[in-house]
């Protein structure tokens, strides 16, 4: 919209209550009244939004015959206003009984009853207004309960529109608005549907916004909600995925629980939560968590899984029918819905043991194999769930205590083949800038995310950047949330990745859109890329991906005129075999467009996990030290020794977890230390990991809950909660934010770090670390990343890395201005061709799986499905189906399907999509009583050794009963 | 680079909130197609076009056109507001109410005011006006689904604003124009010297509008007839559109060539399809004669030609798309909720384009100004006003209808010109300016009606709409009912108007059904009406208890001030 900015660099002078003020031109009055210090009433505004003028609380005289709205009305050279005459005053509270005529009572309003800010009625203290009787009341809008986390009480809302400019402005989720007209109206969901049924994604963000007992919260597991100042507050970090909002809990003390959480200002997140941030925290005060460490009963081996799931007998054919229930959960052997491991049938294979008993354990049986083997036969799982301390020390315990680089996390599973690619085109595996610099961007590309799901706070930052003009282009061959706020939408079919880039720069570089100044002083290799996608003109790019050529051009042109560029990318790039290239195309996109180190421009890889950037840049992967170093370098070596006082590091690349699962079947790795991860549900064709771990030697397993892995361990040990251990966390955005203890761990269950350390020292390491406050001060020492930051000055926000002064400064949104992290300080372009993915469709398999996460679930489910409010919202396993194909089966919503690929077979209900493309089909894959990775391939990126997720070779049955 | 500010200080944040084009015209399709709007459509829709199922629960939840339950095979609805409450519509609506009662073919309600105050008690079967005497044949007809097609028939009047003898003279002015024999400013310098206001009740000097929208440097800009009048006893636009559909294209096209618009738009509201049909008919003839196209002949230039769009948009209901600011945001798309203002329309209107919008009234009058000149406009005017004014006239009346007259003519004048008070009562009370003014004693029947002396009156020139009230009627009941009408036409966007209307509106009808005068009324009321007045966003909140309280003091209750 052609729109005459304000002059901004301009300011007005005015006069208010007497004072003359001096505001920028087109400042609100009420904000040049709020930086003056006079105080003016609102309900309807909050800064955070713009503004609406519907409550008509802030009212000022301006000298017309009517008031004008404060909070709407810009500041005018010579104005002169009145904010509170005896008559605006009146008016106020006027309006302030008029709102008060039909509110529930004070003694059993949500808010007031809760936590106790009901903002109305503070105004109504303000006036000395009792309340409600000074006009007929008309009480019975009604009330909405549907919803497993969120209140509505019609009549308490005072449709402020909060709520309304929350869930769309701030959130994109374009949920909420008003219905009906004059006193009738209310706030309604979608189509005036009950708020659970509609496509409210419960991030809880209209409940933060709303000031009366309209949206409140739930109180979770009968912690009664209650004021903050009765409640301890902890600031700290979200423990779920990479964009790291920051939040506070407000702990119970009496009751040693959690009563809420809320968004926590940041300068990433900016107080947003998604629902797993708001509402997903109980999993730690679950029943079954771990609180003594676990030994296997003799009589319990030879080893082997321990439940009737996770041997796999559910997903024989000839077991299918007993027992199943149309939800697709099995009642045999009265396992608990919701399909975790079964403690009942897994529990009686351990024993009880004392920590010390229990570690001296795992010692002696890892140096024993360690001795017998020598370093290849042990090799250890870190996670990217626990702290950069836990990550540090953990794979310091590896090599120095194991001399051996065979430790890895799920990174692998993750983007290690966008790392990759990005380490070989510009020497840094970490963003280049920030998701909120997306507000900077003229365009932005989202490709293989589903954002809104998987990274949704930031995915909030991407909708409204277009509504504030960025132009979003959306390539994914599902069209979920984000092809509803995409400008262009591209429906590629899967694995034409490749394909449709080189399309695309084939027509920037025939229209000559590249940056001929950025490509010769600050790129290698351009000649070869241009050869290469000169075989892709947009024709050939639409035989292969599906999209048609006149969108390939479109797109071209619309990135290659952008003064500021932006690529984000998800796990539809690098779960690919051919994950490393698709990367290198977005690399080269960028680079040929001079689209790297300028604000609004550059690529950003939206890491998964909480920690992933963190783990990586701590060294817990096979191929790097610490700030990836190269693990085979001798020079990085010799530093090491150095630096950890050690003789004898690997001088070799270690194994990755792909390669360790294959390496055990084969009695190469026999003994393996797990912190924290779940290959059993994570790692692709389960049954191959099955046999895996049934084939160690020793398997030790540290975690919260009994997982699948966990079944084949020989010893468990009890570990702690995200949420009951300091530590640092570094997110997305290369920001190190501190979190914080917020409960007390329960049993004997002990601090992660503490059990490695244990471990150290029966191994002989010597270790003496008081907390993380030391390890974080070693580890910066050896991370020159990392450098300046210390627990001292993260500060409540975090700081990005690298920062040269994080004392006043946030850190480095924008990298790579002058040149790139490589040897010769410039990018390198690297060519791809397009291949196809190793399992294609067939007559026998005709569908392409997909697999993902869902938006109110976490990998393999051990936190989230523990999770009242987010099993409440998704409990089950869904394999989502185009309209035309479940037509086809006659499958409608709810029926239960069989879907088979050449590795498995596994159950669960369908979900008619119009969000699938035909001949797809999506399997989130944290059921394991419909495990997805039953049916996916193990093939893996050449490169990046990442396995091919997003892509395998299926049949859809329908299952009748 | 984008940018987080508002763009234009004053803008809400509705502004550019729904990327894309209106979804009211396909909503307008699925109601044309299936005749309501089921969920599956609904949702349908939403897929298609990527926009949320709330933008469009929120637009068929306000606007009345839209309905989500099957219609019956007749829709009866009988008006209850001022106008023909004076004309016994109670007991019409009662009789109607009874008789129907039990008929599964007709689904019966009362109905906001619907612009045929004239013959009222007024009623719509199946969306077309009819009188009460006709109703039946139309219901009977309707049972068999048939409609009839009605086209509004030109009272064949000759109204002294129109200076064309014949209809081969119609659009003199706007050819002079194009010809470049009279230049477009010419003609707002002529508007501006006239002193012609805004016909549709604020009387923003037209000339000063003009100039002011023609003085923006953003473009596109648009223009805007409104054509939306609704207010009860306001029907002087309708007969002006039968009647005079040239003399209002004429003043809009030469709106757009003054100002530089190439966009216009007749926003009529969806009771008036006779009258639409009259003025779509007009667009036509205007569009085969070359004076509408995308390129019209210029005399200047380079000979391309310039392009001059008017397209008719349909109001889907409701009194307050009558608010400038709500009938741009009805045009894009939104909720017809009134604007913050500042900005105007003139300066951030349609799509955030600076928009003339003028009345049907006011556009009416800029050829004959244009052509005659100012002095003979303002020669036109009774006394110390100017020009000619319409007023539509109503209530206890013996001749009800449009009447042209000299500004400044009596109410007295007028009153006598419609035949006076009906059955030869005397006068008990006057609004002079539709419903939102305030009402006048049978000792104020001399004054003037014109802007200045009806404001020192204290009353208003408005709308052009002389209500009679006989002697003997219940003026608080009377006062009441206006009140009624701006509770029942509120959007609800702002707090004063949405509630105090609502709790003001149950005060009085609990102090009516319970015997009580005006003597006793909740001096609660007298304070509704001041924060009303003074914090309503609009005009419908800040007058809507205005007649009520002009009630009061003319039947000289005890007031607090």
């Amino acid at each position: 919209m052609a729109i005459t900015a304000p002059d901004r660099t301009g300011t007005v002078t005015l006069t208010i209550d007497g004072r003359e003020v001096t505001a920028t031109e087109g400042s609100t009055i009420w904000a040049a009244a709020k930086a003056a210090g006079i105080d003016i009433p609102v309900l309807c505004h909050d800064e955070r939004y713009d503004p609406v003028g519907v409550c008509r609380m802030c009212v000022v005289d301006v000298g017309a015959p009517a008031f004008a709205a404060a909070c709407v009305r810009a500041c005018e050279s010579g104005m002169q206003v009145q904010t509170a005459t005896p008559e605006i005053e009146r008016s106020r509270a006027v309006l302030t009984e008029m709102l008060l005529a039909d509110q529930p009572d004070r003694e059993h309003d949500p808010k007031q009853a809760t936590t106790g800010d009901n903002e109305l009625l503070a105004l109504a203290d303000r006036f000395g207004l009792t309340h409600n009787d000074a006009l007929p009341r008309a009480r019975g809008r009604g009330t909405d309960f549907s919803s497993p986390v969120i209140a509505v009480d019609h009549d308490a809302c005072i449709l402020c529109d909060r709520c309304v400019r929350a869930c769309d402005d701030i959130q994109g989720n374009d949920v909420i608005g008003r219905s009906g007209k004059g006193y009738a109206t209310r706030i309604a969901f979608d189509l005036s549907d009950p708020m659970g049924a509609s496509s409210c994604v419960s991030c809880g963000e209209c409940v933060a916004a709303c000031p009366t007992g309209a949206l409140t919260n739930k109180p979770l597991h009968d912690v009664p909600i209650r004021p903050r100042t009765d409640l301890d507050a902890v600031d700290t970090v979200c423990p779920y995925c990479g964009v790291g909002c920051a939040l506070t809990y407000y702990v119970d003390r009496d009751r040693g629980a959690i009563s809420f959480a809320e968004g926590r200002e940041q300068p990433g997140s900016h107080g947003r939560l998604c629902v797993k941030g708001r509402y997903g925290w109980d999993y730690a005060a679950s029943a079954q968590r771990l609180t003594r460490p676990l030994i296997r009963r003799e009589e319990s081996y030879p080893k082997g899984a321990l439940s009737a799931d996770v041997r796999g007998e559910l997903a024989q054919p000839d077991h299918q029918e007993e027992g199943r229930t149309k939800q697709g959960r099995s009642g045999k052997r009265g396992r608990k819905p919701g399909g975790l491991v079964d403690y009942a049938e897994v529990m009686p294979h351990f024993r009880e043991a004392s920590w010390d008993e229990a570690l001296d354990l795992v010692a002696r049986r890892l140096t024993e194999i360690h001795a017998a083997g020598g370093p290849a036969a042990i090799a250890g799982f870190g996670s990217a769930k626990c702290s950069n301390e836990e990550a540090y020390l953990f794979q310091k315990l590896i090599r120095t205590g194991f001399h051996t680089n065979n430790v890895d996390h799920c990174t692998r599973l993750c983007h290690a083949s966008s790392v990759a690619a990005l380490f070989e085109g510009i020497g840094s595996g970490a963003v280049s800038t920030t998701y909120g610099d997306v507000i900077n961007a003229d365009v932005a590309i989202v490709t293989g995310s589903n954002s809104t799901a998987n990274h949704p706070v930031a995915s909030t930052f991407f909708k409204q950047a277009r509504r504030r003009g960025t132009t979003v282009i959306y390539v994914d061959p599902r069209a979920d949330k984000m092809a509803d706020h995409a400008d262009i939408y591209c429906q590629l079919k899967p694995g034409t990745d490749v394909a449709f880039y080189n399309g695309v720069m084939h027509e920037i570089i025939r229209l000559d859109l590249v940056d001929h100044d950025y490509i010769t002083r600050r790129t290698t290799n351009f000649e070869a890329l241009a050869q290469t996608v000169r075989d892709y003109p947009p024709e050939r790019a639409e035989q292969i991906s599906g999209v048609p050529a006149e969108v390939i051009r479109r797109v071209a042109r619309v990135w290659g005129e952008a003064g500021a560029g932006v690529i984000f990318w998800g796990m539809g790039i690098s779960q690919h075999t051919t994950g490393t290239d698709n990367a290198r195309c977005l690399i080269a996109l960028c680079a040929i467009t001079g689209n790297i180190g300028r604000p609004g421009s550059g690529l950003h890889p939206l890491r998964g996990q909480n920690n992933v950037q963190g783990a990586s840049d701590m060294g817990l992967i096979p191929m790097f030290y610490p700030d990836y170093a190269k693990a085979d370098d001798p020079g990085v070596k010799a530093r090491f020794e150095q630096a950890w006082g050690t003789p004898d590091l690997d001088p070799k690349r270690g194994l990755t977890v792909t390669e360790i699962i294959g390496s055990a079947l084969k009695g190469g790795v026999r003994g393996m230390y797990m912190l924290g991860e779940n290959p059993f549900l994570s790692d692709p064709n389960i049954n191959k990991v099955r046999k895996a771990l049934a084939a160690l030697e020793f398997l030790v397993v540290q975690d919260i809950f009994l997982t699948e892995t966990a079944e084949f361990a020989d010893v468990i040990l009890p570990a702690s909660s995200y949420l009951e251990k300091d530590g640092t966390y570094t997110n997305t955005d290369r920001r190190v934010q501190l979190g914080h203890k917020v409960l007390d761990s329960p049993g004997e269950a002990r601090l992660d770090w503490r059990v490695v350390q244990d471990l150290a020292n029966r191994i002989g390491l010597g270790w003496d670390y008081a907390s993380p406050r030391e390890i974080f001060t070693e580890m910066v020492s050896v991370i020159p990343s990392y450098a300046n930051l210390s627990y001292d000055n993260l500060g409540p926000g975090g700081k990005l890395y690298p920062n040269p002064d994080p004392e006043h400064s946030d850190g480095t949104v924008v990298m790579f201005g002058e040149r790139f992290n490589t040897d010769d300080g410039l990018a390198h372009l690297v060519p791809a061709e397009w291949l196809p993915a190793k399992e294609l469709p067939s007559a026998e398999y005709p569908f392409v799986l997909n697999t993902g996460r869902m938006l109110e679930h976490w990998h393999t489910g051990s936190m989230t499905r523990r999770s009242y409010a987010l099993d409440a919202i998704a409990p089950k396993a869904l394999v989502f189906v185009h309209p035309d194909d479940a037509a086809e089966f006659g499958l409608a919503d709810g029926d239960l399907a069989r879907v088979s690929s050449r590795r498995g077979t596994i159950e669960l209900e369908v979900s008619v999509s119009h969000r699938e493309a035909r001949g797809n089909c999506f399997i989130p894959f944290h059921f394991r009583e419909a495990a997805a990775n039953l049916l996916t391939i193990d093939e893996i990126d050449p490169v990046g050794k990442i396995p091919e997720f997003k892509f395998c070779a299926v049949r859809i049955e329908a299952v009748h009963a | 680079m984008p940018d987080l500010a508002p763009r234009v200080p004053g803008v809400e944040a509705r502004a550019g909130k729904f990327p894309g084009p209106s979804l009211i015209p396909a909503l307008h399709a699925i109601t044309e197609r299936v005749g309501w709007l089921p969920r599956e459509e609904l949702v349908a829709l939403s897929r298609e076009v990527h926009r949320p199922l709330y933008e469009i629960e929120g637009l068929i939840s306000f606007y009345p056109h839209f309905r989500t339950t099957p219609p019956e095979r007749v829709t009866l609805r009988v008006c209850h507001d001022l106008s023909c409450w004076l004309r016994g519509a109670e007991d019409r609506i009662a009789e109607a109410r009874q008789r129907y009662a039990r008929d599964p073919d007709i689904e019966f309600t009362e109905c906001s005011c619907l612009g045929r105050c004239d013959t009222g008690p007024s009623v719509t079967v199946n969306q077309t006006p009819v009188t009460l005497a006709r109703a039946d044949t139309l219901i009977a007809a309707a049972r068999n689904g048939s409609a009839p097609d009605v086209v509004a028939v030109p009272s064949a009047r000759r109204w002294p604003n129109d200076p064309y003898a014949s209809a081969a003279e119609h659009y003199g002015v706007l050819r002079d124009v194009l010809s470049g024999a009279l230049p477009p400013g010419q003609v707002t310098a002529v508007l501006a010297e006239s002193g012609l206001r805004g016909m549709g009740g604020a009387g923003f000097p037209t000339g000063r509008k003009w100039e002011l929208v023609a003085a923006q440097v953003a473009t596109p800009k648009y223009a805007i007839c409104n054509a939306d009048e609704s207010e009860p006893g306001t029907f002087k636009d309708r007969q002006i559109l039968a009647d005079q559909p040239h003399l209002v294209l004429e003043g809009m096209l030469l709106g757009m060539l003054a100002t530089g618009a190439e966009e216009g738009w007749v926003f009529i509201r969806h009771e008036y399809g006779p009258e639409e049909a009259v003025v779509r008919r007009e667009i036509e003839h205007l569009r085969e004669t070359g004076l509408l196209g995308p390129a019209v002949p210029t005399g200047r230039g380079n000979g391309a030609g310039r392009r001059l769009s008017v397209e008719v948009f349909t109001s889907p209901g409701g009194y307050i798309l009558g608010e400038e600011s709500a009938l741009i945001e009805c045009i894009e798309g939104h909720r017809g909720e009134p604007r913050n203002k500042p900005p105007f329309p003139g300066v951030y209107g349609l799509h955030g384009q600076p928009t003339l919008m003028n009345s049907v009234e006011t556009l009416a009058h800029v050829p004959v100004i244009a052509r005659r000149g100012a002095a003979w406009w303002k020669e036109q005017g009774a006394g110390e006003s100017a020009g000619l004014k319409f007023f539509a006239v109503s209530g206890h009346v013996e001749r009800p209808g449009v009447y042209c007259v000299p500004m400044g003519t009596t109410a007295r004048q007028l009153l006598d010109l419609a035949g006076g008070v009906l059955d030869g009562r005397r006068p008990g009370a006057i609004q002079p300016g539709g419903a939102s003014s305030n009402f006048l004693g049978p000792g104020q029947l001399d004054v003037p009606l014109d802007f200045g002396s009806l404001r020192e009156a204290g009353s208003m020139l408005g709308s052009g709409a002389l209500v009679v009230m006989a002697e003997g009627t219940d003026l608080l009941a009377a006062a009441t009912n206006v009140l009624r009408f701006f509770r029942d036409e509120s959007c609800g966007k702002c707090v004063p108007c949405r509630v105090g209307s609502t709790k003001a509106h149950q005060i009085l009808a609990d102090h009516l059904a319970a015997g009580g005068g005006p003597d006793d009324v909740d001096a609660r009321i007298t304070e509704l009406e001041q924060v009303m007045r003074r914090t309503s966003i609009c005009g419908l909140g800040q007058v809507a208890l205005g007649p009520v309280a002009s009630v009061l003091r003319l039947t000289g209750s005890p007031d607090p001030d």
